[in-house]
């Protein structure tokens, strides 16, 4: 492997570790928000332990969604200051917008969120998890007119060898980014759902004594991966046409190719599936009923992020070997005199600790759902900030 | 238009080392002041709600570099390679210390998470204070130097007492700041010496920034979106500051 190699295989490798929790995290937002707004309204406390337990899952997930995110923004000044030179008065502004607005929104208030619990009162409390989950899906936004530029250089022009921007708002009407955007917020959606269904089914399956919280939780979990399937396939075929319009040879690779069937496979079967015979067995609870099938929803778990995964192979691997499609080569972005041991020295730091944290990670949310909701942590009470008192001493 | 970018390149390092400044200190001190498990969970209870709020300015502040200042950017990342790779791997080790350390019972498990967090923030502030000389001396001289690590101890010192200043402010008269108590005047202050550092450095590179800017279509494009969410950006900070400055202490971290 050359340095470029290297260099791509880094940012692929990060990015792909990243979306993997970010997938999730804006596929659990809403649904926690939504749980949390019943409790707000009902006061029932079934409801809020929903809230603190799929909270709890949400925000251990969220952990890794930001040490992953940290490296991926300083990685394209390590790696790619081409990037920055050529086009950065473009395609940093968007980044530039969801930095300081959104994620730093969306940061500030769920720490508001998490360590808010009886402290706020309840309408203010609901209203953190809501501006989160608006955030959220406003970073996404951003990132992805950001990717959409690269995909689709619109609303610039070349002068003295940079791109200047031109109009603003022809990066936000993208073609590349009004099919894709959706699709990828469907298919965060479609993985929440799954997650949701998956830890439900385990708890069915292994007949613990939360019956009825894990049953209304398997009809909230297959209700929205239906909802998120279905936008995610539709949204996912209609962009057939823009990338026939604008990379007409987008899926001509091999590794392209491959994982835009993986990914139809998997998304058409579980779309299919799910639509025909997991709504369905909503009816009358049978599918909370009837254990044999929880297995299979524990077994199936996985496979929307199998299929996340494959989509940005797609996407990215398909745009190769540009970096801005037409204009800027990987190659030409890639830092100047870029040393080899730089980029393995950085590549294993990388890897490895991510990487670790992510296995940590997930045995923890694995642990949390395990233990169910008798013992969640996110919620608990307060304590007293005097200290203990110290034992006395006496003879 | 540039100078109002550059002003919010500089508020939001300033603001970073405000912030950040005391989580990192305390992190560094946590051995230290806390002696007892009991001690060094009220001692991470007082600084976890402010965390995710004062990361965010160093997120906001590459996100601007990026955006505003674009042939500069790739540039200073790349030229700091080695310095900018230990930053985000000490950052992250501080912050996998925080998230995990109480997500599983038994004392090995915090002690590990609690030695993250003192290693993290310990080499957070090191790389901090040599970041900003490589950036004061120009990024053609070596990054490596003993004015690199005299910064980094000089940081990583202000750090500390921002953060012992913090512990007596929000702990006052306990015994893990021997019983000192400090008035939220004294935090101010001890927030300003921990910006002290990063203040000199802006200075030092304020023109050259500033003759970086990128064209005026970008930047009033960014300000059109970015000036009227700042009293929403201004509000929810000091939201977090109002609602967890006293009282009990949150027990999720």
């Amino acid at each position: 492997m050359d340095v470029v190699d290297l260099a791509r295989t880094q940012f692929a490798v990060t990015g792909s570790l990243h979306f993997l929790f970010v997938v999730l995290t804006l596929g659990l937002a809403p649904l926690v928000a939504i749980m949390h707004t019943r409790y707000a309204v009902t006061g029932n406390p079934l409801h809020e332990r929903m809230t603190r337990f799929w909270g709890q899952i949400y925000v251990i997930n969220y952990a890794l969604g930001i040490f992953t995110g940290l490296v991926m923004e300083f990685q394209f000044g390590l790696s790619w200051s081409g990037l920055s030179r050529y086009a950065g008065d473009v395609f940093g502004a968007p980044l530039a917008i969801e930095t300081l607005v959104a994620f730093f929104l969306e940061s500030t208030f769920l720490g508001l969120w998490i360590f808010g619990w009886h402290r706020l009162p309840r309408g203010l409390h609901v209203t953190c998890i809501w501006l989160v989950t608006l955030t959220a899906y406003a970073s996404a936004f951003w990132i992805m007119v950001a990717n959409s530029f690269l995909q689709h250089p619109v609303g610039s022009v070349e002068q003295g060898g940079r791109l200047v921007l031109r109009d603003f708002g022809a990066l936000l009407t993208n073609p590349n980014l009004v099919f894709a955007l959706p699709h990828v917020i469907s298919a965060g959606l479609w993985t929440g759902g799954f997650v949701v269904m998956g830890a439900s089914a385990y708890h069915l399956f292994r007949r613990t004594a939360e019956r009825e919280f894990f049953t209304r939780s398997l009809r909230i979990g297959v209700v929205t991966a239906f909802i998120g399937s279905l936008f995610t396939v539709g949204f996912g075929y209609a962009q057939f046409g823009v990338v026939e319009d604008t990379q007409p040879d987008k899926f001509d690779g091999v590794i392209p190719g491959t994982a835009l069937g993986l990914m139809i496979t998997i998304g058409q079967l579980l779309q299919f599936g799910v639509m025909l015979v997991l709504l369905p067995l909503l009816i009358k609870d049978l599918l909370a009923r009837w254990r044999w099938l929880h297995p299979v929803l524990m077994l199936i778990t996985p496979l929307p992020f199998v299929a996340a995964i494959a989509g940005w192979l797609v996407r990215e691997v398909g745009r190769q070997p540009w970096l801005v499609y037409g204009k800027l080569s990987v190659a030409d972005a890639m830092t100047p005199g870029l040393s080899k041991a730089a980029i393995i020295g950085s590549f294993v730091g990388f890897a490895g600790v991510l990487g670790l944290l992510a296995l940590i990670d997930y045995l923890l949310i694995a642990r949390a759902v395990r233990r169910g909701p008798g013992q969640v942590s996110l919620g608990m009470p307060d304590r007293s900030a005097d200290p203990v008192p110290q034992p006395a001493h006496s003879l | 238009m540039e100078i109002i970018w550059f002003g919010a390149l500089a508020v939001l390092l300033l603001g970073y080392f405000a912030l950040e400044g005391f989580d990192i200190g305390l992190g560094i001190l946590l051995p230290v002041l806390g002696r007892s498990q009991e001690d060094r969970d009220r001692l991470v209870g007082a600084v976890a709600p402010f965390v995710l709020a004062g990361e965010v300015w160093l997120v906001a502040l590459v996100g601007v570099l990026f955006g505003a200042f674009s042939t500069l950017e790739g540039e200073v990342l790349s030229g700091l390679y080695p310095l900018v790779v230990a930053l985000l791997l000490t950052w992250i080790t501080r912050d996998a210390g925080l998230w995990f350390r109480r997500r599983a019972d038994g004392a090995a498990w915090r002690a590990v998470w609690d030695g993250a967090i003192c290693l993290g923030s310990a080499g957070l502030a090191l790389t901090w204070g040599m970041t900003l000389v490589a950036l004061a001396r120009g990024l053609s001289a070596p990054l490596l130097s003993l004015e690199g690590v005299v910064g980094g101890l000089v940081v990583a010192l202000a750090f500390c007492l921002h953060g012992w200043t913090f512990a007596a402010w929000r702990l006052p008269g306990d015994p893990v700041v021997r019983g000192a108590r400090r008035t939220g005047r004294a935090l101010a202050l001890t927030a300003l010496a921990a910006a002290i550092p990063a203040g000199l450095t802006v200075a030092v590179v304020a023109s050259t920034l500033i003759d970086h800017a990128a064209p005026p279509e970008t930047l009033t494009t960014m300000g059109a979106i970015v000036l009227p969410c700042v009293p929403i950006l201004v509000g929810a900070q000091v939201w977090v500051w109002r609602i967890f400055s006293r009282g009990a202490l949150p027990t999720f971290f």
